[in-house]
């Protein structure tokens, strides 16, 4: 039985009293590759910002290897092994690729209060940067400026600052968003991969019903303010309630 | 960083006082400029420090500048402390200050920011303008003792020494983990929080740092002139290093010395070729920006790195 990286338990949220979420509960275990899927506006960003701290909830607890993170900052949260990539891509843009991935790794290793040492010259680091950019193919523009790179670079250098803090848990916010048919299929291998090759638990929310269906071992799907349904792929995709309520728009 | 153009450029300005001299009492002026451009580039490059490599405007960052003024001035002329001594606890009141002061600053973002800087900055203002008894209000402090030893060309050159070590802290600083951090944070803060950054902290630290070579230079400005009064604090004066940074290039470390000394060299030439022409700054200051924001964002610093086609 593989113990629970992240138990999700009677979360509820509300904005200016409109309820987004009512009692949710939900558990991720380790070394699992799950996805939330739901309408738009069904919440699946916000579901994100209060697993990492961004929002507080309401109501309910967020547990991460058994321990509560609820009130805890994003920093905190990260540094406890959670990490994250975004749905509108979230870069330092006037940094060169490299420096992108450095920086993730100089602040996971060694602190960055040191005002001593001259950053470029931590080739331990460098050397680690470079090696995460040829596992998401970017090595070819390790020395380019990352804020004028096309935009299925700049979400898979997303992923590799993401990947660079050695998150137990991973949580990508549509990892495919705004790609064309083939760099889907290329971002898909990509995600799969890394998840085969590295000891990582990976949950992310998607649009694309194939990628979800495709990829995932265990589906949940947000409708109504509540979790509808959860199960593996072939069982949602059976599911009436789920098709009624969100599939049957689509298909 | 090109070690031979530093040289040379050390050794000019080391000897330019030297030179100088020989012109006599025009000579002379032109020495006290040259050591004003140094300390108010030094002024510019701590501010740069925050708003060039941290992202953070500060429109109250003369307070710190007045701090150390005033904290050289009181030492000296009520505690008869000596000059050195009180020139060394100039930049650790200033760190004091901005810590008190960074602490709230630093919880806003953006424009809250920019404003709190410009209230806090008043504020102290206001205190200095009022407290007559400890600071003299709007009279100043005046008759700042001055060491025998410290001719015009030997504070020209302590300046000078002052300078070149801050510049070789501040890049030391800007080039280590934790310039690479706030160069970080600057670059996109929501994401900085999410890569483990605690965001807040570094910008309080290096609100303090920027603000303890701001008193550092302060203090050198209130020794030059003998006094100190409460214009330094004035927000005013929190605008010239902005100016300064801009013309010079924020995004390099000497960009805004140089525009500090760039935009002083200017206004006394005009004032220099008639007295009535100083009415004209704003307006020459007003279309040197225009041209800068338009044209060079980057500052003088970028169009010499386009000339010589150097990248950042």
């Amino acid at each position: 039985m593989a113990k629970p990286v992240l138990e999700v338990v009677n979360l509820s949220k509300s904005f200016d009293g409109a309820q987004v979420f009512n009692d949710i509960s939900y558990t991720v275990e380790e070394g699992e590759l799950s996805s939330i899927i739901g309408p738009n506006g069904a919440g699946k960003t916000t579901m994100f910002n209060l697993i990492t701290g961004h929002l507080v909830p309401d109501r309910g607890e967020v547990l991460f290897m058994g321990q509560d993170i609820v009130g805890k900052q994003p920093f905190e949260i990260v540094k406890l092994g959670m990490a994250r990539a975004f749905q509108r891509t979230s870069i330092f843009p006037r940094m060169s690729v490299l420096e992108n991935v450095v920086t993730t790794i100089i602040t996971r290793e060694h602190g960055n209060l040191n005002m001593f040492k001259a950053f470029r010259k931590r080739d331990k680091v460098y050397s680690e940067a470079y090696e995460l950019l040829k596992s998401v193919e970017l090595e070819g523009m390790a020395e380019r400026q990352s804020g004028v790179l096309a935009h299925g670079n700049q979400k898979r250098l997303d992923i590799a600052i993401a990947l660079a803090l050695k998150p137990k848990l991973l949580l990508l916010d549509e990892p495919t968003a705004g790609m064309s048919p083939e760099e889907r299929k290329q971002t898909v291998e990509l995600v799969k991969n890394l998840w085969e090759r590295l000891d990582l638990t990976m949950l992310f929310i998607e649009h694309d019903m194939d990628i979800v269906f495709g990829i995932s071992q265990k589906v949940r799907v947000l409708c109504y303010k509540t979790l509808l349904a959860e199960g593996t792929p072939e069982q949602i995709s059976a599911n009436p309630q789920v098709i009624e309520a969100y599939l049957g728009e689509e298909v | 960083m090109n070690w031979i153009a530093a040289a040379l450029v050390l050794i000019l300005l080391v000897s330019l006082p030297f030179v100088l001299m020989k012109f006599g009492k025009i000579g002379e002026y032109w020495v006290w400029v040259s050591t004003e451009m140094i300390i108010m580039g030094l002024f510019a490059m701590s501010l740069n420090l925050i708003l060039g490599f941290g992202g953070m405007v500060s429109f109250g960052h003369a307070a710190f500048f007045g701090v150390g003024a005033y904290t050289v001035a009181l030492l000296m002329k009520k505690a008869s402390v000596p000059f050195y001594l009180a020139l060394a606890a100039a930049p650790l009141v200033a760190a004091i200050a901005a810590t008190i002061i960074g602490w709230f600053c630093v919880r806003l973002i953006g424009l809250y920011f920019s404003i709190l800087t410009l209230a806090f900055g008043q504020l102290l203002y206001m205190i200095v303008f009022q407290w007559y008894t400890f600071t003299g209000g709007d009279d100043g402090i005046h008759g700042i003792p001055r060491p025998e030893i410290l001719t015009p060309t030997n504070y020209y050159l302590l300046c000078l020494l002052i300078f070149v070590m801050c510049f070789m802290l501040m890049r030391m600083i800007v080039n280590s983990s934790f310039g690479l951090t706030i160069r970080t944070v600057r670059e996109n803060m929501e994401r900085s929080k999410f890569i483990g950054i605690n965001v807040r902290s570094y910008q309080w630290l290096n609100f303090i740092i920027a603000g303890a070579f701001a008193g550092l230079s302060g203090g050198l400005f209130a020794e030059l002139n003998r006094f100190a009064q409460t214009e330094f604090l004035h927000w005013s004066k929190s605008a010239e290093p902005i100016l300064a940074s801009l013309v010079g290039g924020m995004y390099s470390l000497v960009g805004p010395a140089i525009g500090a000394a760039v935009l002083m060299f200017l206004k006394i030439i005009l004032q220099q070729a008639h007295k009535a022409l100083i009415e004209t700054w704003a307006i020459v200051l007003g279309c040197i920006l225009l041209l800068v924001v338009l044209f060079a964002p980057s500052g003088l610093v970028g169009i010499y790195r386009k000339v010589f086609s150097k990248s950042e």
